[in-house]
């Protein structure tokens, strides 16, 4: 993998702060303008560093597949915040025109191939696309992501040991941010349970399976630039469980008709009455962390972070603006026959 | 130029046509060429031609991202009954994402696997089961009941863009029919009249076709004229076809080894009810499996099932030459 | 080993291997229909395993399961019955060869869903867990079913709960007419599960001797509520995957060093070079197991099929 240079660690940490502050507009909307959003949003704040340093490593024709908490992984790409907070939104002008919503974002051109709302399921699509790479012989590389919770379901061993068997091109980004909505690893997880890393897993499909802090965008760029040159050369797929803190809670709650969406405390407190776990985490915040860093090292001039932060507190202030403006798509849309059928 | 070859013949020889003349279409599943001598595997390889574990979800779900990246995959499940165990897959995620991405994508996957095979192979491997993915919109199915239409939808199925169900009935596996050479396309949503007639009409689906003709034969001995239609497709549906035989013969019958509820049989039924009232002489009759798990015991799972007496005597019931069981 | 406990052994693997074999001729023969998966060669892991289960002890199998079943205790008749769609079968002929269930003896139930029946097993080891009892579950599949999701979904959710179940692989290296490498990188079933951290080993399967004595020591630490633990038995399947199979996949020497490790024929040699049995009742054992099966298909043939009639009655529990 390339050596990240004074540039693009800028732009690392410029994405992150984008990715930071549109999930901040998407919460802030369910208090500023509610019934806008409806439905079930998941936000990937916490998770900037893991999904940044991931897609840094990614070359031209590279692709990736991720869950419903997705926000991240198009903006980090490139796609346009109008028009995903539109989909948010539920607007016309949408990314998916209002077809899909917060957990169904796609952009095949930029190599996003999509989501599943199902936890897991995700995961043997992206199998698939590495399989397709395979055959295609263009040295592509897929990234799958998904989070701990997943690593519990079926789909997730028998992909693991289809794209070890075939040395699919494949790295698998486990997101463990140690909680599946609001039970805790430990509670479904035989390995967690004993303390142990959830890689460990990767040894039963004779893969490598190496753990990260997944909160060091830099890190992560190694750990997966690594798995990635693997993959790219023949070798096969690799499991990089990148440790994060998720820094809302699973997402705003479900409630009847009647009832205002909202984000409410992490369930660290909400269901363990952990405050104090929920503060360490906020104090070890990855995006300020690697300000901070950037900073120290003279990489990021202060003052050239500060307009950055301004630059992306306009274009989020415009996406939101943009979503807000935007017009619901006609009823009859709804029906159209060629979306339902290719 | 046609020949007469076995139904499984005409099924292979699709997938053959079609891996031929368009490089994207891969196939795989469990047992599928674990030889290397296979004639698919000496003819496309191994990288296009591959063996797959017992992994359902992994293999379903693979033909899903293998679509969304431009290839055309074609999975053999061997039983239906085991495409429930990736059920997401099949009717969660492979029909929807073209929809929820707002047109951007298609799924271009075809799931193989036999249905209904009565013999003795009891209740999680004989079951027809394919009526309950009528209800999910963007999942088409096919369920060719002669060779020629095994051949002609296998390779529609392939080239359609979308999610495909292709189910054959083991029962028929052996059949021999004209089968065309080369390149040969039926088109799904195109009902196939096998028997013209003017006094009744049975609608018959897969393995029930060939019973609905023999009840046909039998009957035309005792006068009564019966047209025969197999709707091929189950998705796309030809229900014009199938209300212009009722306007015409004022009477149905439908023939179908699922079961009687949430089956293709209540959906035909519903559609003929609504919009072919006016023509109707006498109640639609439908001929189905009974609401029971298929059961093991010979007798048992004979009983169970449609057949030809029971399709004749549906048909004499609704043209009022036979008595109507309470 | 005690003498009394290798005869046992002996009976119970004879009259499974003369039950597998009939089943065979019968099925060539038209008598038995559908899809009949034996477990010629199998015996021995059959018999070592439930030989020490009691019969409020919980058993579960996949589709090759009249072993499991017979020594289990289900009664040969009924079963032979069964195969045959008879009335007096084991399930009153609606069930036939992948769906035997003989509650009584606690034989829970075959699949025809390969690993399909894992998740049940973990269900009844966690009632077993609840009510505090020392019962424990078994569940029998095959390597085949590894690959399967469920397969590892099952494993965790009993390592985390460490239920008394004890999983036992027999891993054949073939699933349905591939071989294992086709199938995983990992060879051994043990170590796929390694990762979770259970007790687990992997025996010799046609030495019954050896097989007793690993499941032995789980069973006794299950007993006490501890678990899970995985045992895997190497076997060599000796006939195709179902009766009928044409069996192209096979290699003609390994067949020959499996003859040489049929686990009947290394049971008897061994138990007579021991001395925990003679000659003369070795052949009586043979001979009242012969006769047990043909008394079995008389039973068969004798009874009714059931009248059509009576296969809706079932649907429902009233």
């Amino acid at each position: 993998m390339e050596q990240l240079d004074n540039d693009r660690l800028v732009w690392m940490f410029t994405q992150m702060l984008r990715i930071r502050e549109f999930e901040e507009r998407v919460k802030r909307t369910f208090e500023e303008h509610p019934g806008v959003i409806r439905g079930h949003t998941h936000l990937a704040d916490g998770a900037e560093a893991s999904i940044v340093g991931s897609i840094a490593t990614m070359k031209p024709g590279d692709q990736l597949m991720a869950t419903y908490r997705c926000h991240g992984y198009p903006i980090a790409l490139g796609t346009d915040t109008k028009s995903i907070m539109a989909e948010i939104y539920g607007r016309k002008d949408g990314l998916c025109g209002g077809y899909g919503g917060s957990m169904h974002l796609i952009d095949p051109e930029r190599g996003f191939l999509g989501t599943s709302g199902i936890v897991g399921q995700g995961i043997p699509q992206a199998t698939g696309v590495a399989f397709a790479a395979q055959l295609r012989k263009q040295g592509q590389v897929v990234l799958s992501f998904f989070g701990d919770g997943a690593s519990k379901q079926g789909a997730f061993h028998e992909s693991l040991n289809l794209a070890s068997l075939w040395k699919l091109p494949v790295v698998y980004v486990m997101e463990n941010n140690n909680y599946n909505v609001s039970t805790r690893s430990e509670q479904e997880d035989a390995n967690a349970a004993n303390g142990e890393p959830l890689s460990i897993k990767a040894t039963a499909y004779s893969m490598p399976g190496v753990t990260v802090d997944g909160g060091d965008p830099v890190a992560v760029y190694e750990a997966v630039g690594a798995a990635a040159d693997r993959a790219r050369a023949g070798e096969g797929p690799t499991l990089v469980e990148s440790k994060v803190y998720r820094l809302s809670a699973h997402g705003n709650i479900i409630a009847p008709p009647g009832v205002p969406l909202h984000y409410p405390e992490h369930e660290a407190i909400t269901t363990f009455g952990n405050r104090e776990e929920y503060e360490a985490a906020l104090r070890g915040d990855p995006v300020p962390r690697f300000r901070a860093r950037l900073v120290e090292q003279g990489v990021l001039d202060p003052s050239r972070a500060d307009e950055i932060a301004k630059e992306v507190t306009e274009e989020m202030d415009g996406a939101v603006q943009f979503a807000l403006d935007s017009k619901f798509p006609e009823p009859e849309a709804a029906a159209r026959n060629d979306y339902v059928y290719a | 130029m046609a020949r007469e070859i076995p139904y499984i013949a005409a099924v292979q020889e699709a997938i053959r046509v079609e891996m031929e003349r368009d490089p994207t279409v891969v196939f795989y599943g469990q047992d599928v060429a674990p030889s290397d001598e296979d004639p698919l595997v000496q003819a496309f390889g191994r990288e296009r031609v591959r063996v797959s574990p017992i992994s359902e979800t992994a293999e379903i779900g693979m033909a899903v991202g293998l679509a969304l990246a431009g290839y055309r995959p074609v999975v053999e499940l061997l039983m239906a009954e085991f495409m429930l165990v990736a059920m997401n897959q099949v009717v969660n995620e492979a029909p929807r994402l073209r929809y929820m991405s707002g047109g951007q994508v298609k799924v271009p996957a075809v799931f193989k696997a036999g249905y209904g095979f009565t013999a003795g192979w009891a209740g999680q491997h004989t079951g027809s089961i394919y009526g309950m993915f009528m209800g999910f919109p963007g999942l088409k199915i096919a369920l060719p009941a002669t060779p020629a239409d095994a051949k002609g939808l296998m390779a529609a199925a392939i080239r359609d863009d979308n999610p495909v169900c292709y189910l054959i009935n083991y029962l028929m596996v052996l059949e021999h029919g004209d089968v065309p050479e080369g390149e040969y396309v039926v088109p799904f949503g195109e009902a196939a009249i096998r028997r013209e007639g003017s006094d009744v009409t049975i609608v018959a689906t897969g393995w029930t076709v060939g019973r609905a003709l023999e009840a046909a034969e039998t009957l035309s001995k005792e006068g009564i004229n019966a047209e025969v239609i197999d709707p091929r497709t189950l998705n796309p549906l030809d229900t014009a076809t199938i209300l212009a035989s009722v306007e015409k013969t004022g009477r149905l019958v439908i023939a179908d080894q699922g079961t009687r509820h949430g089956g293709a049989s209540a959906v035909i039924s519903a559609e003929v009810a609504e919009h072919g009232f006016g023509s109707l002489k006498a109640p639609i009759a439908q001929v189905t499996a009974l609401d029971v798990t298929v059961p093991y015991s010979e007798p048992m799972e004979a009983y169970v099932l449609p057949n030809e007496e029971k399709i004749a005597l549906s048909v004499r019931q609704v043209l009022g030459e036979a008595p109507v069981a309470a | 080993m005690d003498k009394d406990v290798a005869q046992a052994l002996l009976r119970t693997m004879w009259r499974i291997r003369l039950f597998e074999e009939r089943v065979g001729q019968l099925k060539r023969s038209l008598q038995v229909h559908g899809l009949i998966h034996l477990s010629i060669g199998g015996e021995g892991v059959a018999t070592a395993v439930c030989g020490q289960l009691r019969d409020d002890d919980a058993v579960y199998s996949g589709h090759r399961a009249h072993g499991h079943a017979i020594a289990k205790g289900a009664p040969i008749d009924r079963m032979m019955a069964e195969l045959m769609g008879r009335e007096s079968g084991i399930c009153h002929g609606l069930g036939g060869s992948m769906h035997l269930v003989d509650i009584e003896h606690g034989f829970m139930g075959a699949t025809g869903v390969v690993g399909g029946n894992l998740p049940l097993a973990l269900g009844t080891a966690l009632t077993q867990h609840l009510n505090g009892t020392d019962q424990v579950t078994v569940v029998f599949f095959g390597d085949g079913a590894v690959q399967a999701g469920h397969f590892s979904e099952s494993v965790n959710l009993a390592a985390l709960w460490k239920l008394p179940v004890i999983f036992v692989c027999e891993n054949n290296g073939m699933a349905e007419f591939t071989s294992r490498e086709e199938h995983s990188t990992i060879e051994r079933v043990s170590d796929v599960v390694a990762p979770y951290g259970f007790e687990r080993t992997t025996v010799n399967g046609s030495d019954v001797p050896a097989v007793y004595d690993a499941f032995e020591q789980f069973l006794t630490k299950a007993r006490s509520g501890a678990g899970p633990y995985l045992l895997e038995c190497v076997t060599y399947r000796r006939r195709g995957h179902y009766e009928g199979d044409p069996e192209k996949y096979r290699d003609p020497v390994a067949e020959q060093e499996w003859a040489e490790r049929d686990p009947l024929a290394r049971m008897r040699a061994r138990a007579i070079d021991e001395a925990w049995i003679d000659e003369a009742s070795i052949e009586a054992i043979e001979r009242d197991a012969a006769a047990e099966i043909e008394e079995a298909v008389r039973f068969a043939r004798d009874s009714p099929f059931p009248d059509p009639q009576t296969t809706a009655a079932l649907v429902y529990a009233q």
